[in-house]
């Protein structure tokens, strides 16, 4: 009875999911897709933190969309993609193959390997879009999402590079490389710690030390060594574990969230906080949360950069619009929008040379919040995303040997 | 000499109770309040602006929150009166097993019953959806509403419907006359906590709604977690309201005195 009642509603709500079938759409034009998106309801599950990130995309995102395409765009905030990655995965425990409830994710790196290593993802119709074109798929920091090779199942959408932010007003003249950091940690006792693992901002500061401690990225790209990682980490903990007692509270505890690191950054506990995202900074200021002397700068040995992208799970029903909404995040138009400082200040994923010139003169009038470090600059001195699996090693052995 | 120490603890109390939200109407205004500033550097309506504009979806999701609360308080009363009543005023072979399986949703972690209840509700092509939450709200609701309406049971006196059946009453005029209004604060008390409840679960709602419910806990923990302190005291500002609110209404109602029940009519 149960089991005929729940084939029943299943089978209604699969009789209104008509782009449920991926195969179906890629053997389609884009025009035909257009037409079939058309009507449809995209719920896209995307961290909700920032009022506006969230006002772009409930604003000039959903606009566009109802406007030219009569799509609904259905933003649903969340704290974290994993809980999302295992939404989808209990999912298909359930035999939930063609009425899933997500049909758009913001995500990158771990949570994508989940998704793919699962056959979560649905894949290779990236060609299809038309803004595809702007892409550059020959970079490999976006062909590669934390090493793991995006493969079609992903479309990029921002690209950032980690930075270090300071109050000009409290440090003039921050330390300018990894080395020039430990020292003025050491010189400056309380005044500095980093969020734990498995923090993501925490964690890439954890392998901007690892790097250091290698002397380059070189030897560390490509596939897990542990010959190569045992020696790395055990300089790499003797560092950390060096620098613990002039860290804030003596090393004694760290903060476990970036939240944390940036309120004790904003309350001027600590000098220095830093994200993967340098635009937060700006966001920061303009919300009167960080001081208006906020200003973040690169590393002359470089800073680790990555790129963030939109993907649909196999199980979505409503794919044609989710590649609509995929098209117009990647055109012009809407990488200038988010560009702009007092919406977003995002970097493009796309190359702005391949844009039309009216955007191409968009981007080159825009003038970046003053906290925040150009992403041109901070491109100067760039290091590659390790590979999944370093990071993990990292963390665990962080754990181990100096969070204990 | 005593009215003044009851104004005195009166006072106390509602001290104690409204402090802690006096730093929250401080930082729904603030812009930029930093250690150690006793005041903001700057105010501003900036958060309210946000909070309520249709694209936060706060307002909206003000909304969603109340429809789910109030069905579930109407369900739960629906369930919970008559289950009240049978386990209040009857003797009966495993009624104490009754009252631990009743109260086992209230025992255990949620985040334990959490997944089994997802995977039922996903088969049934109910997750994801507001009657899906209203349901998954029901389990730890129910205990409550049922618990408070046997207590309140135990010390009802069934010879007052008799009385009224005998004069001629029908059911439901008996009912409608008697029993409601012996019963009705200990019914408020039970809606109430039912009310509560459902406002302000988190987890189930985020389990079983799939994010695409989004009731006020949600968006307060998603502004709170990216340390937005101005729009998450905005929204928590919101969000107390209907608990105040129901409150004020029905206070001078909850004494717990009802005519029908024992100690008046066997002194």
């Amino acid at each position: 009875m149960l089991r005929s009642l729940a084939a029943l509603l299943l089978f209604s709500t699969s009789a209104l999911a008509d782009t449920a079938d991926g195969n179906a759409l890629k053997a389609m034009s884009w025009d035909q897709i257009v037409d079939q998106a058309r009507g449809g309801t995209v719920n896209w599950f995307m961290w909700g933190g920032s009022d506006t990130i969230n006002a772009y995309v409930s604003g000039y995102v959903a606009d566009r969309l109802r406007a030219d395409y009569d799509i609904t765009l259905n933003r649903v905030p969340i704290t974290d993609a994993a809980d999302i990655v295992n939404q989808v995965l209990s999912e298909k425990e359930a035999g939930v193959t063609d009425t899933g409830s997500v049909d758009l994710i913001w995500i990158n790196g771990e949570n994508f390997r989940s998704m793919k290593q699962a056959d979560l993802v649905f894949c290779g119709y990236a060609g299809l879009l038309p803004n595809d074109t702007l892409v550059n798929w020959e970079n490999p920091a976006i062909a590669n999402d934390f090493g793991v090779p995006v493969d079609g199942c992903e479309v990029p959408w921002n690209t950032v590079q980690f930075a270090f932010a300071h109050d000009s007003a409290v440090v003039a003249d921050p330390p300018r490389d990894m080395a020039g950091l430990i020292a003025w940690i050491k010189a400056n006792p309380g005044r500095f710690t980093y969020p734990a693992p498995p923090d993501f901002t925490g964690s890439a500061f954890l392998r901007h030390v690892f790097i250091h401690a290698a002397g380059g990225p070189d030897s560390l790209l490509g596939a897990f060594d542990q010959a190569k990682f045992d020696e790395t980490a055990a300089k790499t903990w003797a560092i950390l574990n060096e620098i613990e007692p002039f860290l804030w509270r003596e090393g004694a505890t760290y903060p476990t969230t970036v939240t944390q690191l940036n309120e004790l950054f904003a309350n001027g506990e600590v000098d220095f906080s830093f994200d993967y995202d340098p635009a937060q900074f700006g966001l920061a200021v303009q919300a009167g949360t960080f001081p208006d002397t906020t200003r973040s700068f690169g590393l002359t040995d470089g800073t680790i950069g990555n790129t963030n992208y939109t993907l649909i799970p196999y199980n979505s029903p409503n794919k044609a619009a989710a590649m609509v909404v995929q098209n117009l995040l990647l055109s012009g138009e809407a990488q200038l929008e988010k560009a702009k400082p007092e919406v977003w200040g995002a970097a493009p994923a796309i190359e702005v040379s391949r844009a039309t010139p009216e955007v191409q003169d968009g981007f080159a009038a825009i003038k970046t919040h003053p906290s925040v470090v150009p992403a041109a600059e901070l491109a100067k001195a760039a290091l590659p995303e390790l590979q999944a699996d370093w990071l993990t090693a990292i963390e665990k052995g962080w754990t181990a040997n100096v969070g204990n | 000499m005593r009215a003044n120490l009851r104004t005195l603890a009166g006072l106390a109390l509602a001290v104690f109770l409204v402090l802690p939200f006096l730093p929250l109407v401080g930082w729904s205004v603030a812009r930029g309040w930093r250690f150690p500033a006793l005041l903001p550097d700057q105010v501003g309506v900036d958060a309210w602006a946000y909070a309520l504009s249709p694209p936060s979806g706060v307002l909206a999701s003000f909304a969603v929150t109340t429809l789910i609360a109030s069905a579930t308080t109407l369900l739960a009363i629906l369930v919970g009166l008559p289950a009240g009543r049978a386990l209040g005023l009857y003797r009966f072979r495993g009624r104490g097993l009754v009252f631990l399986l009743l109260l086992a949703p209230a025992l255990l972690p949620g985040i334990a019953v959490v997944f089994g209840l997802h995977g039922i509700l996903l088969r049934l092509g109910l997750a994801g959806s507001i009657p899906g939450v209203i349901l998954a709200h029901l389990v730890p609701v129910l205990p409550y509403m049922t618990l408070v309406m046997a207590a309140v049971f135990a010390r009802f006196d069934t010879a007052f419907e008799d009385q009224a059946r005998s004069l001629g009453a029908t059911p439901w005029q008996t009912f409608r006359h008697v029993t409601l209004p012996a019963i009705l604060p200990g019914l408020m008390v039970g809606a109430l906590f039912a009310f509560l409840v459902s406002w302000s679960q988190y987890l189930l709602t985020l389990s079983i709604g799939g994010g695409r419910v989004q009731t006020l806990p949600l968006l307060l923990f998603s502004f709170a977690s990216a340390g937005r302190n101005d729009i998450t005291a905005a929204i928590a500002l919101l969000y107390i309201l209907p608990g105040l609110m129901i409150l004020a209404v029905t206070a001078r109602r909850i004494t717990g005195r009802g005519a029908a029940l024992t100690e008046r009519l066997h002194p």
